[in-house]
């Protein structure tokens, strides 16, 4: 009895403390950023302004002008969604194959894609530019969201097999039997059964797209340059400008955080393979 | 019609042959069960006859007509899975009308053979249900009513009713025997238990290692098994089999004795041994017998109730005429 | 035999995309890594174009092999890469542990926590090096120099002012010079992925045995012993997924060291294999190589490690 007591006294009031704590602790670095977003470039590094200040919006108001927020949030969000829907297009399939028709290479296979993650992109950088120059691919859309692509297919092709994994054999041989079509197989049993799956690889693979920060920053100038390399090329103000750099900066993780919020059981799945329930 | 005759078929999977050369005739309208222990080769040879597995070598002729290379569904056959492999995305009514969809039938006809399907096997009210709202029996009525519904030369079924409980199990073997008796169609169905075999089948197929062992009626097989292991796979409680001296002395190498062909006596009788276990149903009792001296515990079924008990000593003498011999190769005398 | 082509074609475009991606750039960088080719050398004008005739054979690799930043980014990749693994592992296990339990609220602070991991790499090294890191306008600044003028103001008191007085001035820290800015990448990393390590253990816990843990009650046992002998052999399965996956992502770590120190010092393999090619071209394939290499034999410890339980 007595350890059950104690027990409940520490549960009652100390965890739930300590993990409010920890939470916000977490959290704060984020909470700081947004704050400050709201404050003049002025205020923004005067310890007497710390937390109370008059707040503004002109540096949201002001993003165009600053950084030229939307060329660079137009070119993320093309790559992103372009990006994830090419992942889709090449990952689906290559995962319904290997989910439903496993051979013997299969699961070397699957260890290969993954190990192609692992090769390091600095490796690879200067002939990448070599040959993105080459033949005039350098600085578009295209050549980003080939890349960007193919670094997240291992990934989206992994997650994938998990979920059509789940699909029970049987469903797809009494479907055989009933006589659907391989696109049938597809549109009328794999689809409709495995579509939480395939949402939130899209929904994990969009997110990995737009945070994406090697390639995209190393293979554009301007034209084809996404929200990482806006961040990166204003990594040093000096303080300077700490009230816009936040803004520019919340407005560039804002919308993924918390679209982040509503995948995040889906992200513990999907990220290990189905391996941890 | 529903004639299928399975010639020379084999299936390897990489190096191993799970089934060597094998001839089989299932004759139009007839209830074949194929029994045998796990990993035997029965469900490979049922997902060969509905082309979910392809022949390493041979040959599968369906009325006739050569289907080895006919996809699953070109073939007229209908199968019942194990996990009933409904669709769960879809409600009864869809489940059952997904075949004849699939075939391309108009609409005012599918829903006049689903509804005739789902009032034959009591799913009119839960037409509009999904799968993950039903019970298991009712599930297992959804998997049957999809195949009855797309008018199959042959229903197939693999171990379909491993996954009730006992009580709805009886039920529903009545049920599909009930199905066969009416419909007149063939059957083939998998199982592992043999009692399913013995009480459904107009022809058990008894496989082991991927080996017919023997193919007859259940009662040729109860009376005259070809072999020790089909001896010792049809029946319940198993056959007492034994070797060595008593045996020889019966003039075999290795003999074997049902359970309900002993008759014990407190006084004598051939065999002596010590009672191990009875177990007392009422309409019958079994008796576990030790020390005998045939090897084995020796089990006994008495029709009634008889009064022994753990550690008396009783006599067994078996009737003479239901001794099954066999000689070194395991081969019937 | 459609049966059997079928899925082959399925899985081909992924399958070639991913080899022609992984060949091609590998196979160029590995013929950079045999010849002299420097973007710009007036002295060897011949040196700009890359050409067989400038086979220097293993010359790059002896250049790479020599030069002092290669050993250390080698140990600064692995120190890097290691504590982030530890930390995270750590901290994901306590909190994991910590909020494993109903209380109010736990849905919210489940949400705060997740957080940091959605936060694009390049923001996170901006926000923490200058609005938290910052020797000056950063938090840190802020709080050193506050501290310092509460000291300064003790000083002036009439009896203890003389005991104040033999206190130093505290110094801020810059996380941009060549010792500390590890240390920096380090912290926002393992701010970032944290999280995620919380995530996944939290979700093994929920799988945990409550029967084996009230059996272990029953036999005495306390929370510490529970903890050590049910609940991490349970999560042996989770942390090594979290240990793969991280490391996956880590080894290529580049935007944060390039943020926070723009290399001062403090590079990894990949900084080292941009700094070379912003000329020297041979050496920055060479060393690409060598990553290669290392990333190599982690992959395989780990695949081999991991991978089958990862099939089953």
């Amino acid at each position: 009895m007595a350890i059950v007591s104690t027990n409940s006294n520490i549960s009652r009031y100390g965890r739930p403390v300590l993990a409010w704590g920890v939470a916000l602790l977490f959290f704060f670095p984020i909470f700081w950023m947004v704050l400050t977003s709201f404050k003049t470039d002025a205020d923004a590094v005067k310890p007497e302004f710390l937390i109370w200040f008059t707040p503004t919006l002109d540096n949201y108001l002001n993003l165009t002008e600053n950084y030229d927020y939307w060329r660079f949030a137009t070119n993320s969000v093309i790559t992103s969604v372009c990006a994830t829907l090419f992942t889709l297009v090449v990952g689906i399939p290559a995962a319904y194959a290997m989910a439903f028709n496993p051979s013997r290479a299969t699961k070397d296979i699957l260890m290969w894609m993954l190990s192609t993650k692992m090769l390091p992109a600095a490796a690879v950088l200067y002939p990448m530019i070599f040959l993105a120059k080459g033949i005039g691919l350098y600085d578009t859309h295209v050549l980003v969201i080939t890349v960007v692509s193919l670094i997240n297919l291992p990934i989206a092709i992994w997650m994938l097999f998990t979920y059509f994994k789940e699909i029970p054999k049987d469903i797809i041989e009494a479907g055989k039997m009933d006589g659907v079509s391989t696109w049938g197989e597809v549109k009328e049993i794999l689809i409709p059964l495995a579509w939480g799956g395939i949402a939130s690889t899209a929904l994990l693979i969009f997110i990995f797209c737009w945070n994406e920060a090697y390639w995209t920053v190393r293979l554009t100038t301007i034209d084809a340059a996404t929200l990482s390399k806006l961040i990166e090329g204003n990594r040093a103000p000096e303080g300077l400008f700490f009230g816009r750099l936040s803004a520019v900066s919340t407005a560039a993780v804002g919308p993924i955080v918390v679209l982040g919020w509503f995948c995040q059981k889906q992200l513990v799945q999907g990220l290990t393979f189905g391996a941890v329930k | 019609m529903g004639r299928i005759v399975l010639n020379n078929v084999t299936k390897s999977f990489g190096e191993t042959q799970v089934i060597p050369p094998l001839d089989l005739t299932i004759e139009d309208g007839e209830f074949a069960v194929f029994v045998g222990p796990s990993g035997c080769g029965k469900s490979t040879l049922l997902r060969m006859i509905a082309g979910l597995e392809e022949l390493t070598s041979g040959q599968i002729e369906i009325d006739g007509e050569d289907v080895t290379q006919v996809p699953p569904s070109k073939r007229g056959l209908a199968m019942v899975f194990q996990s009933y492999a409904l669709y769960p995305h879809m409600t009864v009514r869809k489940n059952i009308a997904f075949p004849l969809r699939m075939e391309g039938m108009d609409q005012s006809e599918i829903d006049k053979k689903v509804e005739a399907a789902a009032k034959s096997l009591n799913l009119t009210d839960y037409l509009d249900r999904k799968p993950a709202a039903l019970s298991g029996g009712q599930r297992q009525r959804v998997a049957i009513g999809r195949a009855i519904v797309r008018n199959p030369s042959a229903f197939l079924f693999d171990e379909p009713l491993s996954n009730l409980d006992a009580a709805l199990r009886v039920g529903m073997r009545l049920e599909i025997s009930e199905m066969h008796e009416s419909m007149k169609t063939t059957m083939i169905y998998v199982t592992h238990d043999q009692v399913e075999a013995m009480t459904m089948a107009d022809k058990i197929v008894v496989l082991q290692a991927g080996v017919i062992e023997q193919v007859g009626t259940p009662l040729e097989l109860y009376h005259t098994p070809r072999n020790v292991f089909v001896a010792g796979f049809i029946g319940s409680p198993k056959m007492n089999i034994f070797s060595g001296s008593e045996a020889k002395k019966l003039g075999a190498y290795t003999a074997g004795i049902r359970p309900e062909h002993i008759d014990i006596d407190l006084s004598g009788g051939t065999w002596k041994g010590t009672v191990g276990v009875a177990e007392h149903l009422g309409s019958d009792t079994f008796v576990h017998v030790h020390d005998t001296g045939l090897g084995d515990l020796v089990t006994v079924r008495i029709a009634g109730d008889v009064a022994v008990k753990h550690g008396d000593t009783i006599y067994l003498t078996p009737q003479m005429d239901k001794i099954h011999k066999f000689d070194e190769q395991g081969l019937r005398v | 035999m459609t049966n059997r082509s079928l899925p082959r074609l399925l899985q081909a475009p992924a399958v070639l995309l991913l080899l022609v991606w992984m060949l091609v750039p590998l196979s160029i960088t590995l013929y950079f890594s045999f010849i002299r080719y420097v973007l710009n050398s007036l002295r060897r004008p011949e040196w700009t174009k890359p050409a067989l005739s400038n086979w220097r054979g293993f010359g790059n690799y002896e250049f790479v092999l020599n030069n002092k930043d290669f050993i250390l980014a080698i140990q600064n990749s692995l120190l890097i890469v290691c504590s982030i693994l530890i930390l995270t592992v750590i901290f994901g296990v306590l909190i994991a542990v910590l909020i494993n339990k109903i209380f109010m609220g736990r849905g919210i602070v489940r949400v705060l926590l997740i957080s940091p991991f959605f936060v694009m790499p390049a923001v996170n090294a901006v926000l923490w090096i200058n609005m938290i890191l910052d020797p000056v306008l950063g938090l840190q600044g802020l709080a050193v120099a506050g501290i310092n003028e509460v000291i300064d103001g003790l000083r002036t008191l009439p009896v203890l002012g003389g005991f104040f007085s033999m206190w130093p001035e505290i110094e801020p820290i810059s996380f941009r010079a060549t010792q500390t800015s590890a240390y920096a990448v380090i912290t926002m990393v393992t701010w970032q992925w944290t999280p995620f390590a919380v995530l996944i253990f939290m979700t093994s816990l929920q799988s945990e045995d409550q029967q084996q843990k009230e059996a272990a009650v029953l036999d005495g046992a306390g929370a510490w012993s529970q903890f050590r002998f049910l609940t991490l052999p349970h999560l042996a399965r989770p942390i090594a997924i979290v240990v793969m996956i991280q490391a996956i992502f880590h080894l290529s770590l580049y935007a944060e060291i390039e943020i926070v120190s723009r290399g001062n010092g403090n590079k990894n393999l990949p900084y080292l294999i941009g700094e070379f090619a912003n000329n020297n071209i041979g050496a920055a394939s060479a060393t690409g190589i060598f990553a290669v290499i290392l990333a190599n034999i982690v992959a395989i410890f780990l695949l081999r490690m991991i991978g089958k339980t990862l099939m089953d």
